[in-house]
């Protein structure tokens, strides 16, 4: 019960943070974080495929209601969640705990951000390959990709080290 | 049997990543077109209450710069009145007053304006919308025109009862229609996607004379906005592949990353002058 408060209100604090500030950031007009993704990160080990790929529907699909683009986010959160399972299995193994969510300590440092910046570019790919079906403009749209990667994955990882709460977790 | 039923509850979660994959892609699809429904958008209630906590606090920033940029535009206004004021009087000396034509100057002019406070706003996407704190209750509709005090911002696309989304013209799918001020040959504005500050004007005959500098402005052409609304600048051109046609580089009047106070115009002859042109389409 602890669990599900805490991940609500993950959930809410995320869409927040995202609707109301960060995506009014356009740095250079190419860099826009998305630190809702960490929602996808935290999720624990043990929840199955189809709960991660829901949520993270869910979870994209709010994204878009405030920013106006009915599907993309939601297309493109599906596939990192779909995804997620597997990205863990191929860098951790299948000896996990169930109870634990992925953090500094239970990945170790480079384990963490390797898991992360694999999710986000699973994540931005599919997320811009759908926003430019209106509009084909292949380097910038590169140039966007990997800006974006890179602010969001920093972005995680700086989350990630401040999250007390994530550190004595286990 | 119980084979396939195991196989298939094993496999659920590529079923469910396939469904939602597919309910996404039908939402992209679904919302591409010009109206948008209003559950999926920042003009349901429930978000726009929520959006509209930072456009509150922003409106506050710049103020002092809107103020100043207000106050230019009005002196610039109050010129543009003298010198009116005063051509009429010299016509006025000129002409030989004949009372049966004065009712005729009394024209009706057919658009009116409701102002409206920005609360959401995007530059950074290909598909930018910007959200306003007016709707259907206020008299806004879908299709009227939204300007700036500088210039042309876009087309109100979804109405709900207390808020509205603006297709602005920094989305790809907006075109309008434009002209240079002082010629009659129409070209058609659209966003590249790339600066906040520059649109490409297309389509312009080649004959057309212009200098780096003009002035573009609306054509009137598609009842949405009245004629002559100032758009942008030219800034540079090329010649279109074809060699019959230039393609203008337009340096936007608005600045759409402070954009805080619009107005939202409405023609009332609009939906008469629709109603006539589909019934022309549909006599061909």
């Amino acid at each position: 019960m602890n669990n599900v408060i805490k991940g609500i209100s993950y959930f809410v604090l995320l869409v927040l943070i995202q609707a109301l500030i960060l995506n009014n950031i356009h740095f250079l007009r190419l860099i826009t974080p998305f630190l809702y993704l960490y929602f996808i990160v935290k999720m624990p080990v043990g929840f199955t495929s189809a709960r991660v790929t829901f949520l993270s529907f869910l979870l994209g699909l709010i994204i878009d209601i405030f920013s106006n683009t009915p599907g993309m986010h939601a297309a493109a959160c599906t596939f990192a969640g779909f995804a997620r399972p597997a990205i863990i299995k191929v860098l951790m193994g299948d000896e996990l705990p169930d109870a634990i969510s992925p953090s500094f300590k239970t990945f170790g440092y480079g384990g963490f951000f390797r898991y992360a910046i694999v999710l986000v570019v699973l994540h931005h790919f599919t997320l811009f390959i759908a926003e430019a079906l209106t509009l084909f403009d292949p380097l910038f749209l590169l140039i966007r990709i990997v800006a974006s990667v890179v602010a969001t994955t920093l972005l995680i990882c700086i989350v990630e080290a401040f999250n007390v709460e994530g550190q004595r977790n286990d | 049997m119980r084979k396939l039923l195991d196989f298939l509850i094993g496999k659920r979660h590529w079923f469910l990543f396939i469904f939602l994959e597919f309910v996404s892609i039908a939402l992209i699809y679904r919302n591409n077109a010009y109206q948008q429904s209003v559950m999926f958008s920042t003009a349901n209630i429930i978000t726009a209450n929520i959006v509209s906590v930072t456009g509150s606090v922003t409106s506050y920033l710049n103020l002092r710069e809107k103020n100043k940029d207000l106050l230019e535009r009005n002196g610039k206004l109050e010129m543009e009145l003298l010198r009116m004021k005063d051509m009429i009087e010299a016509m006025k000396a000129d002409t030989a007053v004949f009372r049966a034509f004065v009712n005729d100057s009394a024209r009706f002019f057919p658009y009116d304006f409701t102002t409206a406070k920005v609360i959401n706003n995007s530059v950074t996407y290909l598909s930018n919308y910007i959200t306003l704190n007016k709707g259907r209750k206020d008299g806004i509709l879908p299709d009227m025109g939204v300007v700036s005090e500088s210039g042309v911002v876009g087309v109100v696309s979804t109405v709900s009862d207390y808020y509205a989304v603006v297709l602005p013209l920094l989305n790809t799918k907006f075109k309008l229609s434009c002209k240079v001020l002082g010629s009659n040959h129409i070209g058609s504005l659209s966003w590249n996607g790339r600066s906040a500050r520059y649109a490409n004007l297309d389509e312009l005959p080649r004959h057309v004379q212009f200098q780096i500098g003009d002035t573009i402005v609306t054509s009137g052409y598609s009842a949405v906005f009245p004629e002559g609304i100032l758009v942008g600048f030219v800034s540079s051109f090329e010649r279109q592949r074809d060699d019959n046609f230039n393609s203008l580089k337009v340096e936007l009047a608005t600045d759409f990353q402070r954009l805080s106070n619009v107005m939202v115009i409405r023609n009332f002859r609009q939906e008469k002058q629709w109603a006539i042109e589909r019934e022309a389409q549909g006599d061909e």
